[in-house]
């Protein structure tokens, strides 16, 4: 009996034995299998786990004046970001004190985000001042679930200058445009109008990516390796623009309390100096997050601030047209500068065509000087009949009318410069006639012009029949030091001769010594020569018009200013042109009485 | 007593195995992951360190106790024992969701770590201090295995599930020893088996049962009893299959399924288990270094000095050093088994096995734990896992087994 049960016990014992031997190999194997056969699987996750990528967004190329002056510039915002899902409401007391604000509101916000995604990242509280981001960032291990994020704003340094609709602003891609495009994350900002658009490839430079180790809290802890295998983000490309900052700045308080535009350019090169669209928005309140209110004032306000009225608004260009008519008049040998013709104080063509010039002996200079509608009815009648309308169209084209002029801004407005095919189009196939034709030879009926088309033909005009390409950016300055020089060609328009351009020009300054322009536009330090226009504008009071460039003898600017329903450009239009080129080639106003008038310049109210 | 009689191959290796636990705690508690560590656990180093000096201390005070006095004592001690951890549920501490710690001053007590070695010891009684131990007797196995029982009943009630199990892993051994033929003791013990197989699938659930079945056939002949085991398994598995589809909602189902597979929910208890097999994993053939392990140093691995420190091992020495600490904890084992094997008292024997299978039991369930091999369950690795209560008690139970090896010709007078 005792024999078997010790003989049992030691059964026992070397049973327990071969198990415990067993699953020691189990174990063993297992660790095999773990550690040598899916190291490979395994090896990643755990640096996975303790590494992550992040990317480092490029700092966007900044935008200078022509004198090198920064004009936009970059500021970081900071943001306090959530993920509700890991978040322990149990901190938000603490979270509170941090970020000094009440706890309900703290509270609500988190509500906000976790109802929009309890498992996405969401903004908590945004555009935070560095000392309370700092505060957050250093208890952030106390606060799963809450995280932070810097991104950068645009700023505009010099104060006051706002140069809206030459800057644009930007916005968060849309999901369409994240989808198309490779380059982009959600969440990035995109340029939507202006500069910021048509350069947004320069600009925004390249991603650079982060490699950080986290711990299982999420916790940053710095840069792994010491950033060895980091990839350093590339800068976007630095703008040197053609703009005169002062210039520009001038330019929008003259226009400030108006509607309109003005541009202005040298006329050698096509460089905008200024653009000023009227009203203009507020770009520093566009530049943040979005201002949900001004958006939708801006987007509903009747006066549409957002619409770009420099470079795509149409109006008839009205006799700040009859230059360009004089020398088609001149170039078709249907005149010569001392052809006349006698106005007797209207046109008479199937009707009577009003002239507001005194009747009289009439030339071309004296026709642009004192404006006379019938002078230029007389020439578009001979122009049609002799050749047709599409000659005209031919040679007024070439000056970049009805077609965009090509400037390096977004949503440019072609204009319309009618041919015989538009007014088929239009008015139906032999139904239109004369008349309709008449009224093109003093800028008015079918035809239209942006401000910027007209300081193009005031510049060509300037520079002697040299077509030129209006443009913002000067030079692109790469990153890696590089610049890439924006220079258009400037071609001689063909059929322009020396003898027809003096004798134009000379009309011009005629309009400024003793025409319509005398009381604004004539200064006695620069010799300045331009055209007043007044376009009908059926649906309200006119517009006034006013196209000019100086020196005369050697052109550095050229100016084209329309006010909406201003009324007679020599009196709405010229002072501010006139101002523009004072302040541009003598540095300073020598004329208080001129710049009061601009500032105190009021629209008429419907019942006055 | 002749001190060349006493057991120095094991203390040897009971050194190492704290020695190996020292180093490790170090790292998971002091490398550079002490930062995310609040300042309570960046000490746990320096206080396993007193531990290990009181248990060398306790180790050698035990040696001078004379072998009868567990024996005699062992009633007393199940009842003070029991006692004692009756007054833990009352007022005892709770830690991690764990009412098992009665403190007495400064120092915390598990109890149901005492009572371990208290139940083996009263069991031993029980089994062979009686002269006719008939081998087919049924009552005898009942009695002993209400003894396991008893304090398992109350170590669940603390909400310590880990320790429960480990209790009831004896009920095998012991009914073995009892004499309960082969054939009943895998019957008594089939049901968990083929349990946790149907949770798998019923088919593995299946074929368990059918092999236990044949298992219990081979063993005992007995068509009877073959026919109510099969019968027994079959209504097991579809028991559980009913209880998984009809009963239980799908949420429950799967945090039971997930239990048997942690993969399954990789943010929930899954999460712990997949950074530890990430950590052991990413440790390769060499491991990452000391104190260089990303996922201990970066608080990835959870209670990383107690139930996960294995983890710091495999990801910081690799399979070199991991295997190097199986290997430890299997000769432990081996040792204490074979120290059993040359004993001839019946009553040291069953002690020093049943102590053995209750370290190799905390060694399966921990390593098994921390490589996946088993769902995730919360014990300590003995001797290696940060715990001063833990080290003094296991060392009480390996320091009683010393003992009875140590003053083995005094039991050969009286047998």
């Amino acid at each position: 009996m005792a024999q078997r049960k010790k003989k049992r016990t030691q059964i026992s014992i070397r049973v327990l034995q071969a198990i415990i031997i067993l699953l020691g190999l189990v174990i063993l194997g297992r660790l095999f299998q773990l550690q040598i056969l899916d190291y490979k699987t395994y090896e990643p996750l755990s640096r996975q786990n303790a590494l992550r990528q992040q990317n480092v967004n490029p700092a966007r190329g900044l935008i200078y004046d022509r004198h090198g002056k920064l004009m936009v510039d970059n500021k970081p915002i900071y943001s306090i970001t959530i993920m509700p899902a890991s978040y322990d409401s149990t901190k938000t007391p603490l979270l509170a004190e941090l970020l000094n604000v009440p706890v309900k509101e703290v509270r609500n916000k988190i509500e906000e985000a976790r109802s929009y995604s309890r498992y996405r990242t969401s903004r908590l509280f945004t555009e935070i001042d560095f000392k309370t981001f700092s505060m957050i960032q250093e208890n952030i291990w106390q606060l799963p679930g809450i995280g932070h994020q810097i991104e950068s704003k645009r700023d505009y340094p010099i104060d006051s200058l706002q140069a809206s609709h030459v800057f644009g602003y930007l916005r968060e891609v849309s999901k369409e445009e994240y989808l198309q495009q490779k380059n982009y994350h959600l969440g990035d900002k995109i340029g939507k109008t202006g500069l910021e658009k048509t350069y947004e490839p320069q600009l925004k430079g390249e991603y650079g990516t982060e490699y950080v180790l986290v711990n299982a809290m999420g916790q940053n802890l710095g840069s792994y390796q010491d950033g060895a295998i980091d990839e350093a983000p590339v800068k976007g490309a630095d703008l040197r623009t053609t703009i005169d900052a002062d210039l520009q700045l001038l330019a929008e308080d003259l226009m400030d309390g108006k509607r309109g535009a003005v541009v202005a350019m040298n006329p050698q090169t096509g460089g905008i100096l200024s653009m000023v669209s009227a009203p203009q928005y507020d770009i520093r309140r566009l530049s943040g997050r979005i201002d949900g209110d001004y958006w939708k004032n801006i987007n509903t306000d009747p006066e549409n601030p957002l619409f770009n009225r420099a470079s795509s608004s149409k109006q008839p260009p009205g006799s700040t047209f009859k230059p360009l008519m004089g020398l088609m008049g001149l170039e078709m040998d249907l005149i010569t500068p001392r052809k006349t013709i006698y106005n007797p104080g209207y046109y008479s063509r199937g009707r009577r065509y009003n002239d507001l010039a005194d009747p009289g002996q009439y030339n071309i200079g004296k026709a642009l000087q004192e404006s006379s509608n019938t002078f230029f009815f007389w020439l578009m009648d001979k122009m049609v009949h002799t050749y047709s309308i599409d000659r005209w169209y031919e040679l007024a084209s070439t000056f970049g009318l009805g077609q965009p002029t090509g400037i390096d801004l977004p949503n440019e407005t072609a204009g319309i410069l009618p041919d015989s095919t538009y007014l088929n189009d239009v008015l139906g196939e032999g139904t239109w006639g004369i008349g309709d034709q008449l009224s093109l030879g003093i800028g008015q009926g079918f035809m239209a012009a942006s401000p910027l088309q007209m300081a193009t033909v005031a510049s060509q005009i300037a520079n002697g029949g040299y077509a030129v390409k209006p443009h913002l950016v000067h030079s692109i300055a790469q990153s890696n030091g590089t610049v890439n020089l924006v220079n258009p060609d400037t071609i001689k328009i063909s059929w322009i001769g020396q003898q027809e351009i003096e004798t134009v020009k000379a009309g011009m300054r005629r309009v400024v010594t003793t025409g319509s322009g005398r009381y604004y536009a004539d200064l006695d330090s620069v010799k300045v020569a331009g055209k007043t226009g007044t376009a009908q504008n059926p649906h309200g009071e006119d517009h006034g018009w006013f196209i000019c460039f100086a020196p005369l003898d050697n052109p550095q600017i050229a100016v084209a200013v329309l006010i909406e329903n201003g009324g007679y450009g020599s009196q709405s239009a010229s002072p501010i042109a006139s101002l523009l080129v004072e302040r541009y080639l003598t540095g300073k106003i020598d004329r208080p009485y001129v710049y009061e008038r601009v500032k105190e310049f009021k629209y008429q109210t419907e019942d006055s | 007593m002749n001190i060349s009689e006493y057991n120095w191959s094991l203390t040897t290796l009971w050194v190492g195995l704290v020695t190996v636990g020292l180093i490790a705690i170090y790292s998971a508690t002091q490398g550079p992951v002490a930062q995310f560590l609040p300042s309570y656990i960046q000490v746990n180093f320096y206080k396993q360190l007193i531990s290990f000096g009181i248990a060398l201390f306790l180790l050698v005070a035990l040696q001078y106790v004379p072998p009868r006095t567990f024996q005699e004592g062992s009633y007393v001690f199940y009842i003070v024992g029991l006692l004692l951890m009756v007054l833990t549920l009352l007022v005892g501490r709770e830690v991690n969701g764990a009412k098992s710690w009665l403190a007495l001053g400064s120092f915390n007590l598990q109890t149901s770590e005492l009572m371990k070695i208290a139940t083996i010891l009263a069991v031993a009684n029980y089994l062979t201090s009686r002269r006719d131990i008939s081998a087919e007797n049924l009552k005898t196995a009942l009695i002993t295995v209400a003894l396991i029982l008893v304090p398992t009943l109350l170590v669940f009630l603390q909400n310590d599930s880990g320790t429960a199990i480990v209790f009831l892993s004896l009920i095998p051994v012991v009914l073995f020893w009892s004499g309960l033929p082969y054939g009943i003791s895998l019957f008594i013990i089939s049901p968990a088996v083929i349990g946790y197989m149907s949770i798998i699938g019923w088919y593995w659930g299946l074929i368990a049962a059918i092999l236990l079945t044949l298992l219990v056939f081979i063993l005992q002949r007995s068509t009877w009893l073959t026919f109510t085991s099969f019968a027994t398994g079959l209504l097991l598995v579809i028991g559980v299959q009913v209880a998984l589809f009809q009963i239980l909602q799908p949420h429950q189902r799967a945090r039971i399924e997930a239990f048997t597979n942690p993969s399954f929910d990789p943010q929930g208890a899954g999460w712990n288990v997949i950074q530890a097999k990430t950590a052991i994993g990413s440790g390769g053939l060499y491991g990452k270094g000391y104190m260089e392990g990303t996922q201990t140093q970066l608080r990835f691995l959870p209670e990383q000095w107690t139930d996960f420190i294995f983890c710091v091992i495999g990801e910081e020495f690799g399979f070199i050093g991991a295997g190097l600490v199986i290997l430890l904890l299997l000769g432990f084992t081996l040792t204490l088994l074979r120290t059993a094997f040359n004993h001839r008292h019946p009553f040291a024997q069953l002690v020093i096995v049943s102590v053995a299978t209750i370290f190799f039991i905390h060694f399966f369930i921990n390593v098994g734990s921390a490589t996946a091999l088993i769902p995730v369950i919360g014990v300590p690795l003995p001797f290696i896992s940060y715990g001063g209560s833990a080290l003094l008690t296991n060392t009480l139970m390996l320091g009683i087994c010393l003992n009875l090896d140590f003053h083995k010709r005094q039991f050969s007078i009286y047998r």
